[in-house]
């Protein structure tokens, strides 16, 4: 047992950051009914977003710049969690604008333009950024190792994990807690009733695809530390985000936390003891799941639905 | 004069005699049939095949820039025999499927007369299938499992990177015997990687060492937090990685944030530049070989990055590395042996390739360098590195521990495992 405990506590710890990562396809996913797949891309504009707010190279910035890049980086890092997820949340609410014309035609063209937005904004990261690796600094503070039981862990990796469980705590909080979650509840469940009962749902398609887009750059912070900065490496997030909530049940913000979970133990142990299946085991999890069942662990049936 | 009768018979017969004829003297026999006119003012088609996305994206891109710089420096010369050198680049997306289509397409589509690049074996070896199939000369510059000489070797093909056993036959007897016998390998999941950790373990087995445990590593690993409590778990002395492209960038970053580069020793086989260029010193742990440094303090080297800065000003990565070297050299290459072969038929260019010599000044390396006729790969000097610490350049990454001559780090096995097809069953061409 104490040989596999330490990898239980690290698959869950990988578990909480999938869910961060699947989170805000999950509300795109739900309130929109479109598969977004510039997730990936937004994951990586957020974290690159991060990287000039963290240090700021413009001449243009003068005396200001200088000044702003004396602050600790403890400061910056802070303001990088608020300014890179809202500008990648202004981004995502552009995209949603272009959107607005695929509406009520067939799911291909949302998927398409989707899609081509992926390109776009990865190929504008490579013009902006350069196609090199990038190093996303983090504090002193939580970067570095502890030791216990003997093993050595990434401080880091605990710290992202917190943040996870804190950004999916305070997004649980919205949804269930306030007048604005009961309705993109209600408006993932229903769009054409909640129109019905006078709600602008424009208005909300836009502040959700807003919201999911920043909590996609908000994952790209949290993450790009751990798997290194690339103008692609939106691609490594967006496959297990669609995954995760397939598993866990399109719509359902529990299904996507515990599907999160799943998919990070069970990456976490066959890492350890048969790696050559790391990735495929999220894969094969879901075709055990949706095999039992369709809709995935806490999917319900749509009104809409035949 | 007697008056011809025209039957149907014979003008069956007439049709059937000009079919076989045009067929013989236009098409066949099919191994001999792709002659093009090469007329003096016809550019040269180079069709690179270099990865622009997936794993090696960024090593795709500095391998291209290489080929470019060298195939421009022959332009402004006046070009290779009088012709212009012009290139065509298919994105081969780190996949070998991608690799064969963008092959067939090259070749067949737009008739290139030669194919260069490749970073990921798998890529190389589904690039080199293809090659052979039309006889096109096919320059792997940068992908380094042993099978590309050895098992996946093929008459049109030629390798210029060291590969795994040449860089394992570099470090392994050194390592063991300064850091111990027991060795864990990291090996990533594909063609590249099991055969460079097979090629360590048989060389760790032979100089008395032991291999306790092996890690698979599959390609597009991100999180090695369960991967590296397992290394701990087994406390080795020594970890063997082979593991490249973005995996390697990933897994480098997390063996240094948990210090573990310091608390066992790593051996990382090969290490490409583009994969570390730019990254904290912190995260280039452990001892790796390269073909070449910016830095080799050698005849040319300094203007050699010159050239590469002029050529390249805007480019991120300031100064030239092992992958773009690699381009540059195997592209001049094949241009000087057209030049010398006086001709782009594809088996005098083969020949000329396969009897090449390069002294260590034009190679910039400390040894001769020499193609193997028997493999196609080039034996040239492999030099052992770590993270060079102490000094204010930020672009001085690398502090050079050992070089070893081609003779010291030969794959014999290479040789015994490369069964070439023989000049005459390879089809030929001239462009």
């Amino acid at each position: 047992m104490s040989h596999i405990l330490p990898h239980l506590l690290n698959g869950l710890s990988l578990g909480l950051l999938f869910a961060l990562i699947a989170l805000g396809f999950m509300l795109i996913v739900s309130v929109m009914e479109v598969i977004n797949l510039s997730h990936g891309s937004l994951f990586a504009l957020g974290a690159y977003f991060a990287l000039v707010v963290i240090d700021p190279d413009f001449a243009w910035l003068g005396s200001f710049g200088e000044a702003y890049r004396a602050l600790p980086l403890p400061a910056r890092y802070g303001l990088a969690f608020l300014i890179a997820p809202a500008l990648v949340a202004v981004v995502g609410m552009g995209l949603e604008v272009c959107m607005r014309r695929t509406y009520g035609k067939k799911a291909e063209y949302g998927l398409l333009l989707t899609f081509g937005a992926a390109l776009v904004i990865e190929e504008t990261i490579r013009v902006l950024w350069g196609p090199s690796e990038q190093y996303l600094q983090v504090p002193r503070d939580i970067s570095g190792a502890f030791l216990f039981g003997g093993l050595i862990y990434s401080k880091y990796k605990l710290y992202a994990a917190l943040f996870a469980a804190i950004a999916i705590g305070l997004v649980w909080l919205f949804l269930e807690r306030t007048p604005y979650g009961a309705i993109i509840k209600a408006g993932a469940h229903d769009s054409e009733m909640v129109r019905a009962l006078g709600i602008n749902l424009t208005r909300l398609r836009l502040l959700v695809f807003g919201l999911g887009a920043g909590l996609a750059g908000f994952a790209g912070i949290v993450l790009t530390p751990i798997w290194g900065l690339r103008p692609h490496v939106g691609i490594d997030a967006v496959i297990p985000a669609f995954l995760i909530i397939v598993l866990g049940g399109i719509g359902s913000f529990s299904g996507a936390v515990t599907g999160g979970i799943l998919v990070g133990l069970a990456v976490g142990i066959t890492g350890a003891y048969a790696s050559d299946w790391s990735l495929l085991s999220m894969y094969l999890l879901l075709i055990a799941v949706v095999t039992v069942r369709a809709r995935g662990l806490f999917g319900k049936k749509s009104v809409l639905e035949a | 004069m007697p008056r011809m009768k025209l039957t149907r018979r014979s003008l069956l017969k007439g049709a059937g005699l000009l079919s076989a004829g045009t067929a013989v003297t236009f098409m066949g026999p099919w191994r001999h049939n792709r002659v093009y006119a090469a007329a003096s003012d016809k550019p040269i088609l180079i069709g690179l095949t270099s990865d622009a996305s997936g794993q090696y994206a960024n090593s795709g891109a500095s391998d291209r820039r290489g080929m470019l710089m060298a195939i421009a420096e022959f332009n402004d010369r006046g070009g290779v025999l009088g012709r212009m050198v012009e290139t065509l680049h298919v994105d081969t997306e780190t996949t070998p499927a991608t690799g064969s289509r963008a092959a067939e397409r090259l070749i067949s589509r737009n008739e290139c007369a030669f194919l260069i690049g490749a970073v990921s074996s798998g890529v190389a070896n589904a690039i080199s299938q293809v090659a052979q199939k039309y006889g096109t000369v096919y320059l792997n510059t940068n992908s380094s499992s042993p099978t590309e000489s050895g098992k996946n070797c093929h008459r049109v093909k030629f390798v210029w990177d060291g590969n795994g056993t040449n860089f394992a036959q570099a470090a392994v007897k050194n390592a063991i015997n300064a850091y111990g016998t027991k060795w864990m390998l990291m090996t990533n999941d594909y063609v590249w990687g099991h055969n460079t950790s097979a090629a360590t373990r048989t060389l760790v087995e032979q100089y008395g060492g032991e291999i306790t445990d092996e890690i698979l590593v599959p390609q597009g690993t991100r999180d090695f937090s369960a991967m590296l409590l397992k290394v701990q778990q087994g406390s080795p002395q020594v970890v063997a990685a082979a593991v490249g492209g973005d995996d390697q960038k990933a897994m480098r970053q997390q063996v240094a944030e948990l210090g573990l580069g310091e608390s066992m020793a790593w051996i990382n086989n090969q290490q490409d530049w583009p994969d570390v260029y730019g990254l904290p010193l912190e995260n280039l742990f452990g001892v790796f070989g390269t073909t070449w440094y910016w830095k080799l303090d050698l005849p040319g080297v300094a203007e050699f990055v010159q050239r590469y800065q002029a050529a390249y000003p805007d480019t991120r990565m300031r100064v030239p590395g092992n992958v773009f070297y690699n381009g540059y050299m195997a592209t001049r290459e094949l241009l000087s042996a057209v030049e010398r072969a006086g001709s782009t038929n594809n088996r005098k260019v083969i020949q000329e390739l396969e009897g090449l010599k390069v002294s260590a000044q034009d190679r910039m390396q400390h040894h001769d360098a020499w193609m193997n006729p028997a493999t196609h790969q080039m034996q040239q000097t492999i030099y052992l590195a770590t993270a060079n610490s102490g000094t204010g350049d930020a672009d001085d990454m690398f502090r050079m521990l050992s070089q070893s001559s081609p003779e010291e780090i030969r794959d014999t096995g290479a040789d015994a495992a490369c069964m070439m097809e023989s000049l005459d069953e390879t089809p030929s061409y001239e462009m």
